[in-house]
């Protein structure tokens, strides 16, 4: 599991990790909104140098940003190819047979293609420097205003910090499961239909008797130690926007309306 | 003054089997009890009834000179702290510091005040080192610790073990069971523990014996260790020193029972070189 | 010689900033036919070394013989499940691994994976819940229901119905109460005895290790610091205390006894041994 890079925290010291949480989350929605405008290659080459300067700041190595596209990779070949049969408009670039190439299709994917990377390169901004505890208070946070339409705000960000909590003790769960059936000779890898489901029951069963069990322990834990959903309580860390926080949020919202320029008014 | 008094108390899980059958005990302020019972007694469930975690069938509980129902139930979970069994089920916060702060939130303890309480109870189970360090890179036994600074700092009067020592290491039981001794020892708290370790039991003030959700036996280690036929008949373990007192009166060597093995070693060399 | 390792090392996340070398440069003999007890603090190497047995982990250094097979490392072993059949594994809480309806199914889940046939694969189920004292009234009940004693029992004869030549077991009697612990030593023993299987124990329990094993192996920090027999490993308790393990009761009571004048032969293993010892000198000086 170790070569799983999205999504994932890297604990480092740079002044984007010392950011309010809810600067970089409402940051990177203007952005990501950006993306979506068409601005064109010169709109896409913008936001490009921001997020770069933004992995330099943060230290993160751009080999990082390519292994987390890496997955995203067979998807855009995918694409291509459905894009290339189904897209004849533009000019035609090579013909084998009856089949030709326009140029359309290539543009189309590369357009996908880099909207994708930039989509990448943003949220890792976000969640490499952005532990997932400071991140379910930021969204907790950013959600209070829905309160009063009655958005469980706390509760949400209690679930996920608690999902969070959890997932590398599900991983190591699963890890060992996956050998305890293995030494009582089941194959993931090859087999018949019938014996490839017997390998996954033997897998998903387990796991969910542990998870059961886990929760269980946990909501006990939990109750023991005062914890009342929807009661009353108050807050250990709290966030503090400072001048560069909002220097960063001057930031995204000039990149948003540049896009938005970019797009319509040029 | 007897802060927890248990009467009549019944529960079951559902109707076949009564998990907990009638049973009154009562445990005095500041005392150290341990209850033994092999898996399955009812030992757990006792514990999890006192913390309001089951709602019992019939009978009643007095915790502090109060009622536990459901209206006195939040009081009295900020009287009760209770340690769970495993280590990694327990722990909520993402580190050591929000895991302590999990509780004071829960009771609404002024922001500004926190740090200062998560210092002083993390320094109570020699946890100040780690304050930053996430679950995963912590052993078992310095998370038990965590549990116990994170219920410490709720200022319970009871702490409640529920077989926390029982998934660690040799030397992970041995740095919990010290903790325990040390609080024990410091401050007023009412302790109640239970336990498979012999060790423990013995060194307890009050022993209460389950076998099948009744109370088999009770008092101190040393009234009930004394019994030794009738703890093999509930299938409980007995201290190596009464073991061996029995193998030597079948021998025709009389000696007093004692609970460990430096008074039995005594009493032997006494015998010996007095002749 | 059934078992051997020679200079095996491996490393966990190799590559990453979280590498870790479990094992370095082990090299150890299990003997056939004992009962071996792995011991050592968490962290010392124990489960790693084990997982090698049934090829779980492959050596990055090195190289493991296993009955008739020899794996290397940088080999991409084939056919690991002749060799998964013949070392049966058992993980710590193997109740955890149940997930068949019932309990004769789930037993039988092994057997069928190594090509039993239907009737083969119950029959030799049947055997292995009898070897581990349940009885027919559970054939037919969901594992899931039982308590934690009889779950982990089920577990056993699920690797046990396999009928492995080696046992493996990585703390079995973790979390059981001592009638339990006992109960299931017992039953390695007999395993051990009567049917003739090698077993390794990996365990921090010293009183189950002096009773019932033959062999002690002592993992330190990803290598073998001793390899010897039970007895002449707790002959020393200072040594063993030197290695953070606290000896067994009957050890400590020899030791407290000669501090107090007492003569007590090293030979003496037993309680009823020890006892005479005591009446003796004790009566010679009444």
């Amino acid at each position: 599991m170790g070569n799983i890079t999205l999504g994932r925290y890297i604990p480092l010291d740079s002044p984007i990790h010392k950011m309010d949480p809810r600067a970089k989350i409402m940051a990177m929605l203007l952005v990501l909104v950006a993306i979506f405008f068409p601005a064109g290659w010169i709109g896409y080459a913008i936001i490009f140098a921001a997020a770069s300067l933004t992995i330099i700041l943060a230290r993160l190595s751009f080999t990082f940003i390519w292994k987390a596209m890496k997955p995203m990779l067979f998807m855009l070949v995918f694409l291509f190819v459905i894009n290339a049969f189904l897209l004849k408009t533009g000019d035609p670039l090579l013909t084998l047979g009856s089949f030709t190439l326009y140029s359309d299709a290539v543009f189309q994917t590369l357009y996908i293609a880099v909207r994708l990377l930039l989509m990448v390169m943003i949220t890792t901004c976000l969640t490499a420097t952005t532990k997932p505890l400071d991140m379910t208070l930021g969204i907790e946070d950013l959600l209070k205003p829905f309160q009063k339409i009655h958005v469980p705000a706390h509760e949400i960000a209690m679930l996920i910090s608690i999902a969070l909590r959890f997932i590398p003790d599900l991983i190591d769960e699963t890890e060992r499961i996956i050998k305890a059936q293995e030494s009582r000779g089941v194959d993931l890898k090859e087999g018949k239909i019938m014996e490839r489901i017997m390998a996954i029951l033997s897998l998903i069963v387990p796991l969910f008797v542990s998870a059961f069990q886990r929760a269980e322990d946990l909501a006990n834990a939990m109750e023991a130690r005062g914890y009342a959903p929807g009661e009353q309580r108050t807050r250990y860390k709290v966030l503090k926007m400072e001048g560069r926080d909002y220097i960063l949020l001057f930031c995204a919202a000039a990149i948003l309306a540049g896009m938005v320029w970019l797009a319509y008014y040029r | 003054m007897a802060i927890i008094e248990v009467k009549d108390l019944t529960f079951s899980y559902d109707e076949t089997k009564t998990t907990i059958d009638h049973v009154s005990f009562a445990i005095e302020e500041g005392t150290y009890t341990t209850i033994v019972g092999h898996n399955g007694s009812g030992k757990s469930t006792i514990a999890k009834l006192l913390a309001g975690l089951l709602e019992k069938k019939s009978g009643s509980i007095l915790i502090d000179g109060m009622e536990l129902n459901l209206e006195n139930l939040f009081r009295i979970r900020s009287r009760i702290g209770i340690v769970f069994q495993n280590p990694d089920n327990q722990f909520i916060g993402s580190t050591v510091r929000d895991d302590i702060a999990f509780g004071l939130e829960n009771h609404c303890v002024p922001q500004p005040e926190m740090d200062g309480i998560i210092e002083v109870n993390a320094e109570r189970v020699h946890m100040t080192k780690y304050l930053d360090h996430e679950p995963s890179h912590l052993s078992g036994g310095q998370k038990q610790r965590v549990a116990i600074a994170g219920v410490l700092a709720m200022k319970p009067k009871i702490l409640i073990f529920d077989e926390a020592t029982s998934m660690l290491d040799p030397s992970g039981k041995d740095e919990i069971k010290r903790v325990i001794r040390n609080i024990h020892k410091e401050s007023s708290l009412t302790i109640l523990s239970i336990t498979h370790d012999i060790d423990e039991v013995a060194g307890s003030d009050h022993v209460i014996a389950l076998e099948n959700g009744k109370i088999a036996m009770q008092g101190t280690p040393h009234e009930v260790f004394s019994e030794v036929d009738a703890l093999k008949k509930i299938k409980l373990d007995v201290p190596f020193s009464l073991k061996m007192q029995q193998k030597l009166a079948k021998r025709g060597v009389r000696v007093g029972k004692h609970i460990t093995m430096e008074g039995l070693v005594k009493e032997l060399c006494q015998s010996h070189s007095n002749m | 010689m059934p078992i051997s390792f020679e200079h095996v090392g491996y490393v966990y996340s190799k590559g990453t900033p979280y590498e870790y070398q479990a094992l370095k440069d082990v090299c150890l003999e299990i003997e056939e036919g004992k009962i071996t007890a792995v011991i050592g603090q968490t962290g010392s190497g124990k489960s790693t070394l084990v997982q090698h047995l049934n090829a779980l982990l492959l050596p990055e250094s090195g190289e493991v013989h296993i009955l008739d097979r020899v794996i290397k490392a940088g080999d991409k072993p084939k056919q690991l499940k002749s060799l998964r059949k013949e070392v049966g594994l058992v993980f710590q809480f193997p109740e955890y691994q149940l997930f068949e309806e019932t309990v004769l199914k789930d037993v039988a889940f092994g057997p069928k994976n190594f090509g039993a046939s239907e009737e083969e694969a119950r029959k030799r189920a049947k055997q292995a819940l009898k070897m581990v004292g349940l009885s027919e009234e559970y054939y037919e009940r969901s594992p899931l229901e039982l308590s934690g004693g009889q779950k982990r029992r089920v577990a056993i004869a699920g690797i046990l119905a396999m009928d492995p030549q080696i046992l493996v077991l990585d703390e079995p009697t973790a979390g059981l109460d001592p009638q339990g612990t006992e109960a299931m030593m017992k039953l390695f023993h007999a395993l051990n005895h009567t049917y003739g299987k090698t077993i390794l124990i990996v365990t921090h329990d010293m009183e189950q290790v002096f009773r019932y094993c033959d062999k002690v192996v002592v993992m330190e920090d990803g290598g073998v610091r001793i390899h010897t027999d039970k007895d002449t490993f707790f002959s020393d308790p200072d040594a063993c205390r030197k290695m953070n393990i606290l000896p067994p009761v009957l050890i400590r009571m020899k030791e407290l006894l000669k501090a107090n004048g007492f003569e007590v032969a090293d030979d003496i293993i037993t309680e009823n041994a020890l006892a005479d010892c005591i009446a003796r000198q004790v009566k010679k000086h009444g």
